[in-house]
C-alpha cells in the first residue's frame, strides 16, 4: 500500500494519464466540498432572507452612490481608453484595454492548511480555463489551475509555489513576486540592493509570460531591507486584495478566448 | 469485504470526511482537527483483523483527493499511521483514557510529519510547524469520537 501511494504520488505528477484521472475526480470531490458547505450557504440565504426593510433601503442607496460615483469614473476612463488606444494606433501596437470578466463563486479553500487554493462554482461548461487569471476588486488573486465540469480549482498569488511577473507601477522595474504561504506577504525577488523602489510603491502584472494580462495591481510594497553582502534587497509586500475575505471573484474571460486559441494548454 | 457493517464503517469516514472540509475561517484553518484519521484510527483499533493498512491507505487517499494535489501523500502517511496502531493495537487498547490521548496525538503527529515530507519532496513546501497545530486539538477530540463510535459499533453490532 505504503509503495502503491509513493507510485502514485509520483506518476499523479508526471504522467498524462493520471492527470485526466485527477479531473474527473476533481469534480466528485466538489461535491464534497459543496455538501461540507451547504449549511453555511444555507445559513447565508436565511440571514439575507430575513434582512430588515431598514438595512435593504440603507444598503441600496449607499450602492446607489457607489454606482453613481462609479459611472462618473467610467466615462472619464472611456476619454481615457479612447485616447490609448488612438496613441496605441500611433505607435502600431494592438491590445485592448477593456476586459470581459465572469463572476465566480468561493465554495470553499481547500482543506491543507498549508496551500492557498479555492474551489469555484464555474467550471469548464461556462467557459473557464487553465492558467485563466482571478481577479477581486482591488487587484490579481491568483490563477485557475484545475477545471472540472462545473467546479475548477484556483490557486492564489500567496500559495508558496505561485509567482508573478510584476512591475512597480513608478518606475516600470520589473521583479518576480512569489507567494510565501502566508496569506499577507508576497516577496519581491531579483531586486538589486540599488533599485529604485520605496516602501508604498504599488506592484502590477508586468505581462511577461503572457499568462497575466498586465496592468493590473497584484500588491503594496510594505518593506525593503538591504542586507548586507546580498546583491538583493529583501522586499516584502503585502497583496492589494484582501486574499481571506470575500466570496466572489472576477475571471478574465478575454484571456480565456487567449488561452483556447493558443491550445497550448 | 461483504461482511456485517462494512457499509457502517464506511458511512463513518465519509461523513467525517465532509466534516473535514467544512468552511472554517481562514485564519483557523491550521486548527482543523484531523477528524478522517481519528475514526480511520478508531476503527483500526476496534477491528483489527478487518480495518488495516489497505484501508487507510484508501482513506488516506479519499483526503488526497480532497486536497487536490500530491495524490499519495496522505495516503502514505495513514498507512504507516494504522501500521503503528496494528503493531501496537493490545497494548494500546489497555491504555487509560490520557495515555491513548497522547499515543494518537503521537500518531498523528508522525502521519503529519511523513505528508508534510512528501509534500515538501514535490516542492509544495510551506516552512515552519504550523501543520502540527492540528494535533493537540484532535488530541482533544479522540475521547468522544473513541466513545460515541465504540457505542455505535456496540449497537449496530458491527464486529
Amino acid at each position: 500500500m505504503l509503495g502503491l501511494c509513493l507510485i502514485l504520488l509520483i506518476s499523479f505528477r508526471e504522467q498524462p494519464f493520471f492527470q485526466r484521472v485527477r479531473l474527473i475526480t476533481h469534480d466528485a470531490v466538489s461535491v464534497f466540498y459543496t455538501v461540507a458547505a451547504s449549511p453555511v450557504t444555507a445559513g447565508r440565504a436565511v440571514v439575507s432572507f430575513f434582512k430588515s426593510h431598514r438595512a435593504l433601503r440603507d444598503e441600496n442607496s449607499r450602492l446607489q452612490q457607489e454606482n453613481f460615483l462609479l459611472r462618473g469614473q467610467a466615462q472619464r476612463l472611456a476619454a481615457v481608453v479612447a485616447e490609448n488606444s488612438r496613441y496605441r494606433d500611433l505607435l502600431n501596437s494592438a491590445g485592448s484595454l477593456d476586459r470581459e470578466v465572469m463572476v465566480a463563486e468561493i465554495i470553499a479553500v481547500t482543506a491543507d492548511a498549508s496551500r492557498h487554493i479555492l474551489l469555484l462554482d464555474k467550471g469548464s461548461s461556462h467557459g473557464v480555463v487553465q492558467g485563466q487569471p482571478l481577479l477581486g476588486a482591488e487587484g490579481l488573486i491568483g490563477q485557475i489551475i484545475m477545471v472540472g465540469e462545473s467546479t475548477s480549482r484556483a490557486i492564489m498569488i500567496s500559495d508558496s509555489t505561485h509567482a508573478v511577473p510584476v512591475q512597480v507601477l513608478r518606475s516600470g522595474v520589473r521583479g518576480l513576486a512569489e507567494g510565501t504561504g502566508e496569506i499577507d506577504r508576497l516577496m519581491v525577488r531579483h531586486i538589486a540592493a540599488t533599485t529604485d523602489i520605496v516602501e508604498g510603491d504599488i506592484l502590477v502584472t508586468s505581462g511577461l509570460g503572457g499568462l497575466f494580462p498586465p496592468g493590473y495591481p497584484v500588491a503594496e510594497v510594505v518593506s525593503i531591507e538591504n542586507v548586507k553582502g546580498s546583491a538583493f534587497a529583501a522586499v516584502l509586500s503585502r497583496p492589494m486584495v484582501k486574499l481571506d475575505r470575500g466570496r466572489y471573484v472576477m475571471l478574465a474571460m478575454d484571456v480565456a478566448t487567449k488561452l483556447n486559441d493558443l491550445g497550448a494548454r | 469485504m461483504a461482511r456485517r457493517g462494512t457499509w457502517l464503517i464506511v458511512i463513518t469516514l465519509v461523513i467525517s470526511l465532509i466534516l473535514q472540509v467544512v468552511p472554517v475561517p481562514f485564519e483557523w484553518r491550521g486548527f482543523r482537527p484531523e477528524l478522517v484519521l481519528l475514526v480511520l484510527f478508531y476503527w483500526v483499533l476496534a477491528l483489527p483483523q478487518r480495518i488495516g493498512v489497505i484501508t487507510a491507505g484508501l482513506v488516506g487517499l479519499s483526503i488526497d483527493f480532497l486536497d487536490g494535489f500530491a495524490i499519495g501523500a496522505a495516503g502514505a502517511g495513514a498507512s504507516i499511521g494504522s501500521l503503528i496502531i496494528l503493531l501496537n493495537y493490545q497494548r494500546i487498547r489497555q491504555f487509560d483514557s490520557l495515555q491513548q490521548t497522547f499515543l494518537i496525538g503521537l500518531v498523528l503527529a508522525i502521519v503529519l510529519l511523513v505528508t508534510q515530507r512528501l509534500h515538501g519532496l514535490l516542492g509544495y513546501t510551506a516552512d515552519g510547524l504550523e501543520f502540527l497545530y492540528s494535533v493537540p486539538v484532535s488530541m482533544v477530540l479522540w475521547i468522544p469520537i473513541r466513545n460515541f463510535l465504540r457505542g455505535y459499533r456496540r449497537y449496530y453490532e458491527i464486529a
